[in-house]
């Protein structure tokens, strides 16, 4: 297997300039007939620290990820707190809860260059550095001179890369990933997760997953529904805050 | 149906085209004497265009078309633009979008009497607000519609026409996956108005482009809504055109003005292209800026009521056609009126009837024929006998009516069809079937084959396949295509009076030629007889799928019913 692509230190320390632990508090999501889809949820998230939320499908794993986030069903019914450091975020619109976020799909936009697509993503600057800073987060990322091409002619794998390079110039708090891996050939899949990880080694990251080996070890464990669970990850049942 | 010549159905949708094209530009250019004798047009070729640019009304007219034509183009933008970001997503969308097919049944005339019904001096809104709290104890003196300015046509051909390209909008936006956008855009930092801006609007106007072009080119060439609500003297461009050709001495003069309006529709459309290019380059300079935007919700709660205030607007100018038509006394400033009666409508039976029966004729005729051969050209181009140009059905939507339809009146002249049923029936099938076969596109392209595949393997034959495969399966576009036939026919006013030759009175010139004569309550009569056909065509569309459904399954429990007793 080749080795991953590394992100440029500039990209990645961004990440790090402001990252707090991510804290949920007394979570519950009912859906519109009432039933309770997920109840008294609490955990938290360190800089550093990968949270796998594994379950069965419909156990509500992606409502939580869409409620930590601000785009949860306006169907849905949420209750709950969410806190960034000291910084409460559940009452704040998306767009400024600065939480990066990754879905299955890698929705580059397609009326935009690769380039246009991570200048989107990135804040501030004058137009040099902010040209500078995207060149620089391509090279790092094994992407050298693909500023200027159309999303539609790279490969699965590097669509994920310049996906996860957007959100990390958007020098996001924290990162949560809904199966980003999922829609990737095998072959690839190995090669962006030790790249996600990299990048995103100083950030609080929620991984939403159905694959236990999209989970990196070291990482604690989120159950919800019935899922069995192997030793090697740490277990954090719903209900305890760590 | 699949084995049927495909120049048998294009061959009567492009001749009437090429037909119209040249008789506007032979007697333009002098070359049919016996239609435009040269001693009236002065003589020489560009005789034509030498007497219609000599007509004092002729540059005012053109001014006045530009004026009314783009300005009501942009406010159509504008409103839509302004929906899309401020209501998408919330009840109020839904709301509207739920209403869109019917207020885009509502004939144009009609619409355009019941606005003017709504804000004329003694108008509906007027006296909502008076004598309190205006204080308006008489109807206020201070504008008059139809306005001097145009200001009356703009704003009932921003409102009618607001609905149709938002249509269109809506169908684009379920393919260009707008949740995920704003998701991924407001995740990024960006305020919703930003991502739309910058993520959803840049992919969106491309795809509804064609569409805003068949809105200018109506809103620069309409003949109806002018005479109803623009200004008299000068009046538009077309309608200026449409007095000229009904005069034999003008009709060279008539057919250059004709040439000239498709013109002036070329250059406003490439002026646009060009404002487009130029909004896009800038657009995505800034782009690239990673300016994410304040966000601010005030600002789309003033949008919301805006289009709120609009959706309401275009509700009432409905609402009080139907009110006039049963009043029997309504004194200014009652709100409502003080005594009902059903006379207007029952004392005029004969004269309603006649306009009302050539109208549901002519569309049902009309929506029957778009039907077979949107049909027809769809299955030749399913077993690849026919070429998929879906540009070509638009071209009738893209030229100026009065440039079509003065050289096909022409043609119908020379050949004595004019003034035939069938040369009108012609013309209200030319303009339906664009809508139907666009409609049936979609819904035959994305058809599962294996439906067919699954019956052929029983043993069924084409047309067996087809009747009781395919046409049931599509019953639901199939009944929406019809439906949109019908009201596009309903609401035709210039092709039946030109190829008329004034001998079919239907609906649509009985309301054009009454307003402003006529008792409010009789047009009021036939303003709401108008709106009724399509609407209850549209009824007709959204229950008989359903219908047909429900009869299905109870057909399927009665049979199951019956073999279990059986067992």
């Amino acid at each position: 297997m080749s080795t991953p692509p590394t992100l440029a230190p500039e990209t990645a320390r961004h990440g790090a300039a402001g990252a707090m632990t991510l804290r949920v508090e007394g979570l519950g999501i009912r859906l519109p007939d009432g039933r309770s889809l997920v109840d008294r949820l609490a955990f938290s998230v360190e800089p550093g620290v990968v949270l796998a939320v594994m379950g069965q499908s419909g156990s509500g794993k992606s409502s939580v990820l869409a409620w930590l986030s601000g785009t949860l069903d306006p169907h849905l019914h949420a209750r709950g707190k969410l806190w960034l450091g000291d910084t409460r975020l559940d009452t704040l619109p998306t767009e400024r809860r600065r939480l990066g976020l990754m879905l299955q799909q890698d929705y580059l936009f397609p009326h935009m260059s690769v380039g246009d697509n991570l200048l989107f993503g990135l804040r501030g600057g004058n137009r040099r550095a902010r040209a500078r800073r995207v060149e620089e987060a391509l090279e790092g990322a094994g992407l050298g001179g693909m500023a200027t091409r159309d999303p539609a002619t790279l490969s699965g794998g590097q669509r994920a890369r310049v996906s996860l390079l957007r959100t990390l110039l958007s020098e996001p708090c924290a990162l949560l990933l809904d199966e980003p891996f999922s829609r990737l050939d095998t072959a690839r899949r190995e090669q962006i997760r030790a790249f996600t990880w990299e990048a995103a080694r100083a950030l609080p990251v929620l991984l939403v997953t159905h694959d236990l080996a999209d989970v990196p070890s070291g990482a604690r464990v989120l159950e919800i529904g019935e899922d069995a669970l192997p030793d090697r990850l740490s277990l954090v049942r719903p209900g305890e805050a760590r | 149906m699949h084995r049927i010549p495909a120049w048998l159905i294009a061959l009567p949708f492009v001749a009437p085209l090429v037909l119209g094209a040249l008789g506007t530009l032979a007697p333009a250019f002098g070359l049919v004497p016996t239609l435009a004798p040269p001693d009236a047009a002065g003589g020489g070729t560009l005789a034509g265009f030498a007497s219609v640019a000599g007509d004092p009304r002729f540059v005012p007219a053109v001014l006045l078309t530009l004026k009314t034509g783009v300005v009501a183009t942009l406010l159509v933008v504008a409103l839509v633009t302004l929906t899309l970001v401020s209501v998408h997503g919330t009840r109020l969308w839904r709301w509207i979008t739920a209403s869109l097919p019917p207020l885009l049944a509502v004939p144009h005339a009609a619409f355009a009497v019941g606005l003017a019904f709504l804000v004329a001096p003694s108008g509906w809104l007027v006296r909502l607000v008076s004598p309190l709290p205006s204080g308006w104890t008489r109807p206020p003196t201070d504008w008059v519609v139809p306005d001097a300015s145009g200001w009356s046509l703009v704003a009932a051909l921003a409102m009618k026409e607001t609905p149709f390209l938002l249509l269109a909008a809506a169908a684009q936006l379920r393919i260009l996956d707008v949740d995920a956008a704003l998701r991924i855009g407001r995740t990024l930092g960006y305020s919703p108005a930003r991502c739309w801006s910058r993520l959803i609007l840049p992919r969106l106007w491309p795809r509804i482009r064609l569409t805003l072009a068949i809105v200018m080119v109506f809103n620069l060439s309409v003949v109806d809504l002018a005479i109803l609500l623009g200004p008299g003297n000068p009046p538009t461009l077309p309608v200026l055109l449409v007095t000229l050709v009904n005069d034999p001495g003008s009709r060279a003069a008539a057919s250059a003005g004709a040439v000239l309006l498709a013109l002036l529709v070329v250059v406003v459309i490439a002026f646009a292209l060009v404002a487009e290019r130029v909004l896009t380059g800038a657009a995505s300079v800034r782009r690239r800026s990673g300016a994410r935007g304040l966000g601010l919700g005030f600002g789309r709660r003033v949008g919301q009521g805006i289009v709120l205030t609009l959706s309401l607007a275009s509700v009432a100018s409905l609402t009080v056609l139907p009110l006039w038509s049963l009043a029997a006394r309504w004194r200014f400033p009652d709100a409502l009126p003080s005594e009902w009666t059903t006379r207007h409508w029952s004392g005029r039976g004969s004269m309603l009837f006649e306009p009302a029966f050539e109208t549901l004729v002519l569309a049902l005729a009309s929506a029957a024929l778009a039907l077979v051969a949107a049909v027809a050209w769809l299955e030749l181009e399913r077993h690849g006998r026919a070429p998929r140009i879906d540009w070509f059905w638009y071209v009738p939507l893209l030229v100026p009516q009065v440039s079509l339809l003065f050289g096909w009146q022409a043609a119908a002249l020379l050949t004595g069809a004019d003034g035939t049923w069938a040369a009108v029936l012609h013309a209200h099938w030319l303009y339906a079937l664009p809508y139907v076969i666009l409609i049936l596109a979609v819904a035959w392209r994305e058809h599962d084959p294996h439906w067919e595949h699954a019956a052929a393997a029983l043993g069924a034959g084409y047309w067996r396949v087809l009747w009781r495969i395919r046409l049931p399966l599509l019953v639901r576009p199939l009944s929406q295509a019809a439906a949109v036939a019908v009201a596009v026919s309903v609401a035709q006013y210039l092709p039946t009076l030109l190829l008329g030759a004034g001998r079919h009175q239907t609906l649509a010139i009985e309301l054009v030629t009454s307003f402003g004569g006529v008792d409010r309550r009789v047009i009021a009569v036939l303003a709401v007889l108008q709106s009724l056909l399509p609407l209850v065509a549209f009824v007709a569309a959204m229950l008989y799928p359903s219908w047909r459904q429900r009869r299905l399954a109870a057909r399927a429990a009665r049979g199951a019913r019956l073999s279990s007793q059986g067992a």
